[in-house]
């Protein structure tokens, strides 16, 4: 038995690996070249410091940023890392979250610049600083309300007032959002409030009207709905505040002395939920859970014990641990995440007990990917992402084995592996804090999406047995319905648009509000468009969005699901274009490739389409297509066009 | 990163670790500082940085000062003789 692990502190994020050494001495180890000492910062933002220690890596990348050479944006661009601003508005003091923020943002490959308006009305502040938004907006707006913000009271016993305070109070916040939405087109995230510390409360106060915890927790409620209908994203403080405790969360003294809003040993949770929301925005969400089986998906060793000796479901605390762990994992499958399992193991004897146990929660079916061998679990990783066409940044690996997870994370670093407890009954608590698969938003392409893979995987086997890629492309019976944006499809646009990094030619990310803005745009033409074919619907698979200037137009963005590579969609969309195109008088279409880290896969997109290059700039490229010499070609699909109605 | 907590007692060991928060949290790497510094003769020893050197002062010890210290302390030797007593 091992000896028992120390108790554990959500707030010390316990999935990271504990911290290399002094961070003093770390620091003043830094390489003098800037990107050098960026990278190097970055490696060490991986492990789980405390709120003092990230204050000082966000400053050093702050002194960094500063006095970096002028091309230091698009050198750390190529890094990976994204540039990105987010204003917090806060009547509290938020200033001393900034350089925490800073570092955090590191970990999710985000170059982070704070700007911080506080101790002040959100409204007069954003009036205030309305031209200078204007000009140069943030990419993200924070409203970091809080109880003492909102001064939430209305008499007790009193429904009606109650239900004004809270009427009043949402719509305050609705109004500051609306503001902060005019002054930026930006996303917006609005916060949940955590119960008053200091409130009076008795075991009855939830169903007392205009008692502290009966506001705080109607307001909370309501605002997550309002939320979700305005297309606002939600940070849950009040869920954070739960998570650890309110007596711990509460700033208690530090509201005292320099009106923190909650206390500083939770910044580190605090600010790693914040770049969570703001990583699923960009498409820096994880969306794969690699399992190992042994020890981890169920107790003891397959191959050993055989499957009778498994330690698994009922009859066994241990085992219903690991069943626990396998209703989580059933659970985000629900939620769109994709399972794979990565084991050393045989693979019949694995497959076996996935068929025979009884007591398994997860099914064969349920796994898109099995890589069971006995080969280094790093390769099977790397080889589960090709087959599946995601990149490795989108993966998490779980394994209980520390010596497995440090090989994994060593050989594949942009893989997320958290630590794991001793105790498997401590577990899910650490995974599920982790949040590594945040989403924004639930649309109906994340319920289908495990099909959708599963269907790409028969796909794959029709073409083996064709051989001929146009045969086969032929044999699928494809149909490609195409549509200007629309309200209908304005969830899932804004998806593709926000997390799609590798078929996107110029990586432009827009809000819901601003597609929205899109439709009744006349000098925007905007695609949606469909897959269907015999094994399944694809779900909506591309977005294009042109704007007109005279007699051209110009591609703003064009982005495709790398699920229907290779199926000749972005020619059926080209030849829909053009025809577009032609019947509008426009003479030529001019595309322009911005390249990324992770966009290499279109970097020859126009000229494949058939467009002449005619400029480039530092990686950057710019291409024409002339309408007259277009020429329709056979492809393997039939099209449908949807108009939207004009509205009379 | 471990101090022998023998030497914690003795003042200049930990006015050396007093000295390395004041320069994080300062933001000045070359800073020195001893127990004649007070507040006034830092501009950067704000309000805001005095609770940055309160917050950074108790993780590195692991202690907690009351809010009276935190009020009233304004020079090194108090943060130096206040750490010293919970030694």
């Amino acid at each position: 038995m091992s000896a028992p692990s120390a108790k554990l502190s959500l707030s010390e994020l316990p999935w990271l690996p504990r911290p290399p050494g002094n961070l003093r001495g770390l620091l003043a180890a830094l390489p003098a070249d800037p990107l050098q000492a960026l990278s190097a910062l970055q490696s060490l933002a991986q492990a789980g410091w405390g709120e003092a220690e990230l204050r000082s890596i966000g400053r050093k990348l702050r002194g960094i940023a500063k006095s970096a050479p002028a091309n230091f944006h698009s050198d750390a661009r190529q890094q990976g890392l994204l540039p990105v601003r987010l204003l917090i508005l806060s009547a509290s003091t938020v200033s001393h979250l900034a350089d925490a923020l800073i570092a955090t943002a590191m970990r999710f490959r985000v170059l982070l610049d704070v700007v911080v308006a506080e101790y002040e009305e959100p409204e007069p502040w954003l009036d205030r600083n309305r031209g200078a938004l204007q000009q140069n907006p943030p990419d993200f707006v924070l409203v970091a309300s809080d109880s003492r913000m909102l001064k939430l009271a209305s008499p007790l016993d009193d429904a009606a007032a109650a239900e004004q305070m809270i009427d009043a109070a949402l719509a305050r916040i609705s109004r500051i959002a609306d503001v902060a939405t005019a002054a930026t087109a930006r996303p917006i995230i609005l916060q949940t409030l955590a119960d008053d510390p200091d409130a009076t409360r008795f075991n009855m106060d939830l169903g007392l009207p205009g008692t502290a915890r009966f506001l705080t927790t109607e307001f909370n409620r309501r605002l997550a709905r309002q939320a979700r209908q305005g297309s606002r994203l939600v940070l849950d403080v009040n869920a954070l505040a739960n998570l650890v405790g309110l007596s711990a969360w509460s700033a208690g003294r530090y509201w005292y002395a320099a009106k923190y809003p909650f206390a500083t040993v939770m910044i580190p949770l605090y600010a790693d939920n914040i770049m969570r929301i703001l990583a699923s925005q960009m498409g820096r969400s994880r969306r794969v859970l690699v399992l190992d089986l042994d020890n981890t998906m169920w107790g003891g060793i397959v191959g050993d014990d055989g499957i009778e000796g498994l330690v698994l479901g009922s009859g066994s605390p241990l085992g219903e641990a690991h069943a626990a762990l396998q209703r989580m994992a059933l659970a985000l499958k629900q939620r769109g995440i994709i399972l794979c399992v990565s084991s050393k193991n045989d693979e019949a004897i694995a497959l076996d007990a996935f068929r025979n146990h009884p007591e398994m929660v997860l099914k064969e079916d349920d796994i898109v990917a099995f890589r069971v061998n006995w080969e280094d679990k790093a390769a099977n990783i790397k080889a589960i992402a090709d087959a599946i066409d995601l990149g490795l940044d989108c993966f998490v690996f779980l394994d209980d084995n520390p010596a497995e997870r440090k090989r994994v994370r060593d050989a594949l670093p942009s893989v997320a592996v958290p630590e794991l407890p001793e105790d498997p009954s401590d577990w899910l608590m650490v995974v599920q804090a982790a949040g590594y698969f945040e989403q924004a938003a639930f649309s109906n392409e994340d319920r289908l999406r495990a099909g959708f893979y599963k269907a790409n995987a028969l796909r794959a086997a029709q073409m083996e047995r064709i051989g001929n890629h146009d045969d086969y492309l032929r044999s699928l019976g494809m149909r490609l319905s195409i549509a200007p944006f629309d309200g209908a499809g304005r969830k899932r646009i804004t998806q593709l648009i926000s997390k799609s990094n590798q078929f996107n030619l110029t990586t432009r990310r827009y809000s819901e509000t601003e597609i929205a803005a899109l439709q009744s745009d006349p000098d925007a033409i905007t695609v949606q468009a469909r897959l269907e074919d015999i094994f399944g619907d694809n779900g909506m698979i591309s977005t294009v969005i042109c704007r007109r200037t005279e007699q051209r137009w110009d591609v703003d963005s064009w982005i495709m699901s790398c699920r229907v590579l290779g199926r000749r969609v972005e020619e059926a969309i080209l030849q829909h274009l053009v025809a577009e195109a032609r019947g509008m008088g426009i003479s030529e279409i001019i595309g322009r490739f911005i390249p990324t880290a992770r966009n290499e896969l279109v970097r020859d997109h126009y000229s494949r389409l058939g467009f002449v290059q005619t400029a480039a700039d530092s990686g950057e490229t710019v291409w024409r297509l002339a309408i007259e010499g277009y020429c329709d070609k056979d492809l393997p699909m039939t099209v449908d066009l949807r108009r939207v109605e004009e509205p009379a | 990163m471990d101090h022998a907590s023998e030497k914690l007692s003795s003042s200049d060991a930990i006015l050396a670790r007093v000295q390395d928060i004041f320069r994080t949290e300062l933001d000045d790497d070359a800073l020195v500082v001893d127990l004649g510094t007070r507040q006034k003769d830092l501009s950067a020893w704000d309000s805001l940085a005095h609770i940055r050197l309160v917050s950074g002062l108790e993780s590195e010890f692991d202690i907690q000062f009351s809010l009276t210290e935190i009020e009233q302390i304004n020079s090194v030797k108090q943060f130096v003789d206040a750490i010293k007593q919970r030694g």
